[in-house]
C-alpha cells in the first residue's frame, strides 16, 4: 500500500521546470530518502507534498485520495530552513504549532509534557526559545514535528546543525516512528545517514525521477563485480590471473585482504575456486556494494 | 475549521503581553497630560510675590502700577545705580526702569535672583494699559468709562447657518467642524501607520526567523495573513481604548489632586509670557466655538461616529494587508522601505493637505474622499460640514472594493514573497507575482 502516489507532477517557476512529470510512489511504513543534488526540485516536491505549493498538473494522493488542504494534520514537517518565534516560550510555541495541525490545547499541552519527560527537558519549559542553543533548538523544532502524531512526516536535511550524540537521538527517534507505523521521507546529503536508516530511495535530477528502488537492490544495480577476501596466508599475486585485478591489498602478519574486481564477467565462484586451487586459507570472501555516495555521484553524473 | 482564530490568539496576546505594550500604553497618555500639565504648573510653582520698584524717569508712571496678588509696586526714590544694589541686596525682585522723553514707552526691567517667568508679562501688561488710557485721554479726550461703554455697544454677532440641498438650515460652527475632522482624520492616519507597521514589521520577522515555512505547511498564507491583520488590529484598539480611558482618569485625578491649577489656568494662562497669544486666541476661539448651544447639538455626531469606525477599520485594513504583502517580499527592514513610502504617499499626501486649512468643501478634498486610499482621512475631515449622502454611500463602497481587492493581491504576493530568500525583490517582480 502506498501511502502518497506522485503522477506526472510538474512545477514551473518562471523560467524554470522545476518538476518534469515525476511519477513516484512511497510506500507505507517505511523510512524513503529523498535525494538529488541541489536545485533537483526536492524542496519543490515537499513543498506540493506539504500543501504549501501545487502543481501544474499531475496529482497527488494521499492514502489513495487527493492531497487536500485537511491532509496537513495527518504530515509531519520538518523544514531544511526552520525557525522559531525567538521571543515566546517555548511550550507556548510548540503548542500554538500543533494547534495548527489540528491538536486542542489541553492534548497539545498532555503531549508535550510527555515529549518533554521523555527527552528530559522539563526545565525548559517556560524558558524562551532565544534563550536555548542551536541544538536545544533543534529538538524543540522535532518535537513541534512530531506532536501531532502524524502518520507520514517529511525530514528535510533533519541532522544539519547536531552534533554526533544529538544526530544518534534524532536517528533512534525516526527509528521508533517507522516502528510505529509512521512513513518517512528524509530528504538529505548526508549519505551515510541515508545508508543507515532508509529502505528505500528515491534520486530526482534536473525535476526528473533518476533512480527508484529498495536501498540495497539500488545498490546492487551499481555494483562492479568487486570482493573482498582474506586469506591467513601471504599471498603471491604476481601471477593472479588476469580477469582478477587486484585493487588494494594489505598484509598484517600472515593475514592478507584484497579488494579483488572480477573483469569480463567471470562467475565469482572461479575466484574461489583458483584461490583453493592455490592451498589459501579463506577467512573471508564477500561483495562490495558501492556505497550510496559512490552511487548517488554514478547516477547524477550519467 | 479555519485556524484564523488560533492565529489571532497568538498574534493578540504575544503583542500584549509584551513589556513594551505596557509600557507604551501606559506612557502616551501620562506624556500627553504631562505636556499639558507640566508647563502650567512649572509657570504657577515660580509664580511668588514680586516687589517692583518703579523708577520713571518722567514720573509720569508713579502711583499708576495697580498691585496684584501677586506683584507688587512701589515708587521709592533714587538713583538707577543705587536701586539696581537694593536688588542685588534683595530688597526689591526687580527694578523698572522706565526711560525719558519720546522713549516713555520704552523700559527694562533689571533683576537679579530669576524672577517668575510671567513678571515681565504682567509688567507689560500694565504699562500698555497705562499707555492706552494716556492716549485715550490725551488724544480722543475719552476717558475710560466712556470707552467701555464704546466697546459694548459695537459688539456684533454672526451665526453661521448652513444651508444643505434641501433648504434645510443648520447651524454651523466653522472652526469646530475643521478642528474635529482634523483630530479624527490624526487619530485615523496615526492608528493606520502604528499598527499596519506592526504587520509588516512581523512578517518580516518570521521570514527572517524561518519560522515562516513550518507555519504555512499548516495553515493557508491567506489565513495566516488574516489573523496577523486582524489579531494586530485587536491589539491597536485595546491599545487606544485603554489610552483615551487611561488619559481621562489622569486629566480627572490630576484635576482632582491639584484643583488649583486648572481654577487658576485661566487667570494665569494670559500671564504666561511665552504663551500669552495662543492661550489668549485659544480662550476668543473658544467662547465662539460653543457660544451658540443649537450649534453644538446639530453637529453630525452619530455620523461622525459611525463613519470614524467604518473608516477606521477599512482604512487599517488596506493598509495593513498591502504592508503584510509587501513585508513578505523582503528579507529584511532596510529593503522594505522601498515599498513603504509609495503606499503611504496618499495618506501623507491627504494629512499635509487638510493640514494646510484646505476647505473641506473644496473639490480637492472632495475627490481625495472618495478615492479609496484617501478617504479614511479626507472624508472624516469633511463629515462635520456636511457630506451628500450618496457621495459617502460611494465612498465607503469603493473602500470596502479597494480592501477586498488589497487582500486578494497581497495574498498572492504573501503567498509567493514568503518563501523567497536572498532576493532583492522589485516592483516589477510582485507585479508577476501578482498576475501568476
Amino acid at each position: 500500500m502506498n501511502i502518497i502516489e506522485i503522477k506526472d507532477v510538474t512545477k514551473k517557476f518562471s523560467n524554470q521546470l522545476a518538476l518534469d512529470g515525476l511519477t513516484l510512489d512511497i510506500p507505507e511504513g517505511r523510512i524513503f530518502g529523498l535525494l538529488g543534488p541541489n536545485g533537483a526540485g526536492k524542496t519543490t516536491l515537499i513543498r506540493i507534498l506539504t500543501h504549501i505549493t501545487m502543481p501544474d498538473s499531475g496529482r497527488v494522493l494521499f492514502h489513495g485520495h487527493p492531497l487536500e488542504a485537511a491532509d496537513v494534520e495527518n504530515i509531519g514537517y520538518l523544514p531544511e530552513e526552520r525557525g522559531l518565534y525567538k521571543k515566546m516560550k517555548v511550550s507556548e510555541q510548540v503548542v500554538y504549532l500543533a494547534r495548527l495541525r489540528g491538536l486542542s490545547k489541553q492534548e497539545a499541552t498532555r503531549r508535550l509534557k510527555e515529549w518533554f519527560q521523555k527527552f528530559d527537558i522539563d526545565s525548559w519549559w517556560n524558558r524562551r526559545v532565544e534563550e536555548l542553543s542551536k541544538g536545544m533548538q533543534q529538538k524543540i523544532q522535532f518535537i513541534a514535528t512530531v506532536v501531532h502524531q502524524p502518520d507520514f512526516l517529511i525530514f528535510d536535511e533533519p541532522f544539519s546543525g547536531f552534533d554526533p550524540v544529538n544526530a544518534e537521538t534524532l536517528k533512534q527517534e525516526i527509528l521508533n516512528l517507522k516502528a510505529q507505523g509512521a512513513t518517512v521521507i528524509l530528504s538529505t546529503h548526508n549519505m551515510a545517514s541515508v545508508e543507515e536508516i532508509c529502505d528505500e530511495i528515491a534520486l530526482v535530477n534536473h525535476g526528473r525521477l533518476v533512480l527508484n528502488g529498495e536501498i540495497n537492490e539500488v545498490r546492487r544495480r551499481f555494483k562492479q563485480s568487486l570482493f573482498h577476501i582474506s586469506v591467513a596466508n601471504n599471498i603471491d599475486t604476481s601471477n593472479f590471473p588476469t580477469d582478477f585485478q587486484i585493487v588494494k591489498k594489505t598484509s598484517v602478519g600472515n593475514e592478507t585482504s584484497l579488494n579483488i574486481q572480477i573483469l569480463n564477467n567471470t562467475p565469482s565462484n572461479q575466484l574461489l575456486q583458483y584461490l583453493i586451487e592455490q592451498q589459501y586459507t579463506v577467512t573471508a570472501f564477500n561483495e562490495i556494494l558501492p556505497s550510496m555516495n559512490e552511487v548517488f555521484i554514478k547516477a547524477v553524473q550519467s | 475549521m479555519s485556524k484564523i482564530p488560533i492565529i489571532i490568539e497568538r498574534e493578540f496576546f504575544s503583542r500584549v503581553k509584551k513589556k513594551s505594550f505596557i509600557v507604551t500604553t501606559l506612557l502616551m497618555p501620562l506624556m500627553i497630560i504631562a505636556l499639558i500639565v507640566i508647563p502650567v504648573y512649572v509657570a504657577q510653582k515660580t509664580d511668588k510675590d514680586c516687589l517692583v520698584y518703579v523708577l520713571d524717569e518722567n514720573d509720569y508712571f508713579i502711583n499708576k502700577f495697580a498691585d496684584t496678588e501677586k506683584v507688587h509696586f512701589a515708587y521709592p526714590s533714587g538713583e538707577l545705580e543705587s536701586m539696581k544694589q537694593r536688588c542685588i541686596d534683595g530688597e526689591c525682585d526687580a527694578v523698572l526702569h522706565i526711560l525719558s522723553g519720546s522713549q516713555s514707552n520704552q523700559a527694562n526691567l533689571y533683576y537679579h535672583k530669576d524672577p517668575p517667568l510671567s513678571l515681565k508679562g504682567r509688567v507689560t501688561e500694565q504699562m500698555d494699559k497705562i499707555l492706552f488710557d494716556r492716549t485715550l485721554m490725551d488724544t480722543f479726550h475719552i476717558d475710560l468709562q466712556k470707552y467701555e461703554i464704546i466697546k459694548q455697544t459695537s459688539q456684533s454677532s454672526v451665526a453661521a447657518v448652513q444651508i444643505d440641498a434641501d433648504g434645510q438650515e443648520r447651524a454651523s460652527m466653522m472652526l469646530l467642524n475643521r478642528i474635529v475632522g482634523l483630530i479624527c482624520g490624526v487619530l485615523i492616519y496615526m492608528f493606520v501607520f502604528l499598527y499596519a507597521n506592526q504587520v509588516m514589521r512581523s512578517s518580516i520577522e518570521e521570514k527572517a526567523n524561518r519560522i515562516v515555512e513550518i507555519i504555512i505547511s499548516s495553515v493557508k498564507p491567506f489565513e495566516f495573513m488574516m489573523g496577523k491583520i486582524i489579531g494586530v488590529a485587536l491589539v491597536g484598539i485595546l491599545q487606544f481604548a485603554m489610552q483615551i480611558v487611561l488619559a481621562v482618569v489622569l486629566l480627572f485625578g490630576v484635576q482632582f489632586l491639584l484643583p488649583t491649577i486648572f481654577s487658576e489656568t485661566t487667570v494665569a494662562g494670559p500671564d504666561v509670557a511665552s504663551a500669552t497669544a495662543a492661550a489668549e486666541s485659544m480662550q476668543i476661539q473658544n467662547s465662539s466655538l460653543f457660544s451658540d448651544i443649537s450649534a453644538f447639538y446639530s453637529f453630525p455626531f452619530t455620523t461622525l461616529i459611525i463613519c470614524f469606525f467604518i473608516y477606521f477599520l477599512f482604512g487599517y485594513l488596506i493598509y495593513a494587508s498591502l504592508f503584510a504583502g509587501l513585508g513578505s517580499a523582503t528579507d529584511n527592514e532596510t529593503d522594505s522601505n522601498q515599498f513603504v513610502l509609495p503606499v503611504s504617499l496618499p495618506l501623507i499626501l491627504t494629512i499635509m493637505i487638510i493640514s494646510m486649512e484646505a476647505s473641506a468643501q473644496s473639490t480637492l478634498v472632495k475627490w481625495l474622499s472618495i478615492i479609496p486610499f484617501t478617504s479614511p482621512i479626507a472624508m472624516l475631515y469633511r463629515i462635520p460640514s456636511g457630506v451628500p449622502l450618496w457621495e459617502l454611500i460611494l465612498s465607503i463602497a469603493l473602500l470596502i472594493g479597494t480592501f477586498v481587492l488589497c487582500v486578494w493581491l497581497s495574498a498572492k504576493i504573501y503567498r509567493t514573497g514568503l518563501l523567497m530568500y536572498g532576493k532583492k525583490v522589485t516592483w516589477k517582480e510582485i507585479w508577476r507575482w501578482v498576475r501568476m
